[in-house]
């Protein structure tokens, strides 16, 4: 009976531990949010047009992050924004758009209708998205070439001062 | 052999309605069976709009003709195991199904051999002259030998 009771302890406490180490717990977000700058956590996914996989850390140059969804209303206005500034600052920053928690076929008309023309892969769940903060979306994040997050849109003037940081470091 | 006979006829009889179901899913019971992602409750229960694309891209899949499982597996492979509000019977997540029976059982176990032991331990009284009238223990030969004796000085 105690050795019963023992191993249901022991698995509580497992659980526990697993839950902790396992949390996304805010993510790059939260350390952004307490003034530092992470190392931006790495990812290898598969591209929406099916041209094989980007992986974030294989990319040597400045990265912008966007983790957006067809569902998702506020996501178009900087997407289209995105997309204009990846045509201005595209030699010298990398633009990935992160789709996520969205059906791929709802994501292929979402990227022909605002003619989308960066890089976009997919998140099969939201694994990738939890590393970096979780919802809500969109979520912006400037990566130097170092491979620091050095900051993430809260505000619209975010985008291109943080762009032009990132092109003086390219 | 009858009660055999009893759950077999049982579950051939909801046989046709589980086969129906997968062939002809309809939205009704697919919303509450998948999670809306982004808000935590089944599809039924949000108002998001993940939760409504999600209803139509069923709907359309659905007009489509296909499965039950293949509309179920095309939105985990879309959303994640998570987007299924049962996890599958297979794998580590068969855990979570057996467990509240493993549970079920060892809580009945143990309530079990607690009962025996309790109403074991009251049907099995010692030798009556080994306890006390209140209960409280055997009482002591010499004490019980000196009572007899000043209860007699007072006869």
């Amino acid at each position: 009976m105690q050795a019963l009771a023992l191993v249901g302890v022991i698995g509580l406490l497992a659980l526990l531990v697993w839950k902790l180490t396992h949390d996304p717990g805010g993510g790059v977000a939260a350390q952004l949010s307490q003034g530092k700058r992470p190392t931006a956590p790495d990812f290898t996914l598969s591209r929406l047009d099916g041209r094989g996989s980007v992986e974030l850390a294989s990319i040597k140059k400045p990265r912008v992050v966007d983790f957006f969804a067809s569902w998702c209303y506020t996501c178009p206005t900087y997407s289209k924004r995105l997309e204009k500034y990846s045509r201005e600052y595209g030699g010298r920053i990398a633009f990935i758009g992160v789709n996520t928690l969205d059906a791929g076929a709802d994501a292929e008309k979402y990227v022909r209708r605002y003619g989308l023309t960066y890089t976009i892969v997919r998140d099969h769940g939201r694994k990738v998205l939890n590393a970096w903060g979780g919802l809500p979306i969109p979520r912006i994040f400037f990566i130097d070439r170092s491979g620091k997050v050095i900051g993430e849109m809260q505000a619209d003037e975010d985008l291109p001062r943080f762009l032009k940081k990132l092109a003086v470091d390219a | 052999m009858t009660r055999l006979v009893v759950v077999a006829a049982c579950a051939l009889s909801l046989a046709p309605a589980a086969f129906a179901s997968e062939r002809h899913p309809t939205l009704n019971e697919l919303e509450n069976e998948v999670m809306c992602p982004v808000c935590g409750t089944t599809l039924a229960q949000s108002d998001s709009p993940a939760a409504h694309q999600i209803e139509r891209d069923i709907s359309a899949r659905i007009a489509k003709g296909w499965t039950k499982s293949r509309i179920e597996n095309s939105l985990v492979d879309d959303y994640g195991q998570e987007i299924l509000a049962s996890p599958p019977k297979h794998g580590f997540n068969l855990l979570a199904w057996l467990l509240p029976l493993v549970g079920i059982v060892a809580a009945g176990a143990v309530l079990g051999v607690a009962a025996w032991r309790w109403t074991r331990g009251r049907a099995e009284p010692g030798p009556l002259s080994a306890h006390s009238v209140n209960g409280q223990g055997p009482v002591d030969a010499e004490l019980d030998r000196r009572v007899d004796e000043e209860l007699a000085r007072f006869e």
